[in-house]
């Protein structure tokens, strides 16, 4: 499903002495089937511009279009929104409220109002996207690690099963297994799903690995829209902005400096180690711009 | 929607009002309620108006915030104007030749009461527009300190006070995050029958409360691990001291409250 997004100002407390501009005429459009990671400085407004798009928060002036249809509109239908468009939280486990992770994770599909064993279905479905056991269907939510809970909150929104996923920072304060699990598990969603997602995430790392686009958000305004590559080449607008590049892209500017020729398109480890491995085998890896 | 709640309500400015020792507003306002209720004669009432909008002007937040606090209370003020405008005895007013139940006692006392009540709005207003809700607990605090000599745990009250105001505005930000998640899961709030709508609010209500159990969890933790003994040998940030101003709203204060005093009894 595809994301119109025009001319979108949002303003925090509106004539108060606290108001604040959150989102400065931002424009956009995420095509159907997209994988965008979107990267800012903390206040940088990617919450507020998520929040947007299944409207928990009504923008000041603009309008966004998702599917075809104007969801800024008066009288637009929150709830199909709400479907279409899985919203999932930084720390979406402090949302748990049920006494069993099934009860949980079913939360959204009742609220769709859906046949019985359509939810029994949706909840397996969920639960096995996200690699739950089902074992760990009639357990309490409370008594699970935190990495488990994560995967039941996520689950509960995918058991909406929607067409656009948004993800905040999912991988936030987990140990480097857990968020390995959680990111490779996202891919694999993807892939197997074909939806659209945006991830919003401040480590660039998590984003250089699996977006096929970045939008880098600055004080509410969208400072760089395109590749990764094209991106990270930008190393010094990104550090102006409070932002770092993956550690990979710092070691080549850092060999290219020492006039090492290196291609500056390199975000991922993987990457990397393919490159060094053919220059070490006595081959041009290209690439002779400063970094 | 919670944007809407201005709880603690303080407005961070400066002006005359502000400046004053948080125990001199205190106490002034404790003597200005006094004096509002004591009027009685038009000369008392309107000494008491005058007194009052000098310290909203002086305070430099807008009259329109002054008038918006009243919102609340606005049934209040006009139902006991009704009724004592028609159940007060005296003088019947005559309409188009009829005997109206209205009498011209129960208009000026309704004028009155809602004078009285709406004064009363102002000047408490005042006090939490321009005092920061930690200075109002120092100043309760100290204000108490005599007590504690007769075993009244002040210190204590006072960190409770200072605790719990401190995480309203934390409380409200996690009600609104855990109330948008839910509804991005499809939780409808708005509609409904009553039982409905209290069913709903348990998704909004139980993350609520684990997360308040385990936000002063944490505190009890942090403040423990940094050795938190309460009692009189703790010193203070920031000390509250007493100035000229303190001396000269005082003066001012005392005037007018002998003034009503003298007006009402003595005259």
């Amino acid at each position: 499903m595809s994301i119109e997004i025009s001319g979108l100002n949002y303003v925090y407390m509106e004539g108060s002495p606290f108001e604040k501009q959150a989102l400065k005429n931002v424009s956009l459009s995420i095509a159907d089937g997209e994988f965008v990671g979107i990267i800012g400085h903390t206040g940088s407004g990617k919450s507020t511009l998520i929040q947007h798009l299944n409207g928990l928060l009504k923008p000041s002036s603009g309008t966004i279009t998702i599917g075809g249809e104007d969801i800024t509109a008066k009288g637009a239908d929150m709830k199909k929104l709400r479907q279409k468009v899985g919203l999932v939280f930084q720390y979406p486990e402090h949302q748990l409220f049920e006494e069993t992770v099934y009860k949980d994770i079913s939360y959204g599909p009742k609220n769709m109002n859906l046949p019985q064993d359509e939810i029994d279905e949706r909840v397996q479905e969920a639960m096995h996207h996200v690699g739950l056991s089902e074992k760990y269907m009639n357990r309490s939510p409370f008594e699970l690690s935190g990495g488990q809970k994560r995967r039941v909150a996520i689950a509960g929104v995918l058991a909406m099963r929607p067409d656009v996923l948004i993800l905040d920072e999912p991988a936030a304060g987990l140990d480097p297994a857990g968020r390995e699990e959680i990111l490779t598990q996202i891919r694999a969603l993807y892939l197997e799903r074909k939806m659209t997602v945006l991830f919003v995430s401040h480590s660039m790392e998590d984003v250089a690995r699996i977006a096929g686009r970045i939008i880098v958000m600055n004080k509410g305004a969208v400072a760089l829209d395109g590749k990764p590559a094209d991106i990270f080449a930008q190393a010094d607008a990104l550090r102006a902005m409070g932002l770092d590049v993956p550690q990979i892209t710092e070691l080549i500017c850092e060999l290219r400096r020492r006039g090492i020729r290196f291609d500056n398109s390199i975000y991922t480890i993987e990457k990397a180690k393919a490159t060094i491995q053919l220059m070490l085998a006595g081959k041009n890896a290209g690439g002779d711009k400063p970094c | 929607m919670l944007n809407d709640i201005t709880l603690g309500q303080y407005f961070p400015i400066n002006s005359p009002i502000h400046r004053l020792d948080p125990r001199t507003k205190l106490l002034l306002l404790v003597l200005l309620i006094v004096a509002i209720f004591l009027a009685d004669s038009a000369l008392t009432c309107g000494l008491v108006t005058l007194l009052t909008l000098t310290i909203a002007l002086l305070s430099r937040v807008s009259l329109k915030t002054y008038i918006r606090g009243l919102k609340p209370i606005l049934f209040v003020i006009i139902f006991t104007a009704i009724l004592n405008i028609f159940l007060t005895t005296g003088t019947k007013i005559e309409l188009f030749g009829y005997q109206t139940p209205i009498t011209v006692e129960g208009l000026i006392l309704a004028g009155k009461m809602a004078l009285r009540l709406v004064l009363l709005i102002f000047a408490s207003s005042a006090l939490t527009y321009t005092t920061s809700p930690i200075a109002l607990t120092d100043g309760i605090e100290k204000l108490l300190s005599p007590f504690a000599k007769l075993g009244l745990p002040t210190f204590e009250l006072a960190m409770m006070m200072s605790i719990a105001i401190r995480f309203i505005p934390t409380l409200i930000e996690e009600t609104d995050k855990i109330m948008k998640a839910q509804k991005a899961r499809g939780a409808d709030f708005e509609s409904g029958s009553l039982i409905r709508r209290v069913k709903a609010l348990a998704p909004m209500l139980i993350p609520l409360f684990i997360s308040a159990f385990r936000r002063a969890d944490d505190l009890a933790v942090a403040m423990e691990s940094r050795c938190y003994q309460g009692g009189s040998l703790r010193t203070r940030l920031n000390e509250i001291h007493f100035a000229g101003i303190d001396l000269i709203a005082a003066c001012i204060f005392l005037v007018v409250f002998a003034a009503v005093m003298v007006l009402r009894f003595f005259l």
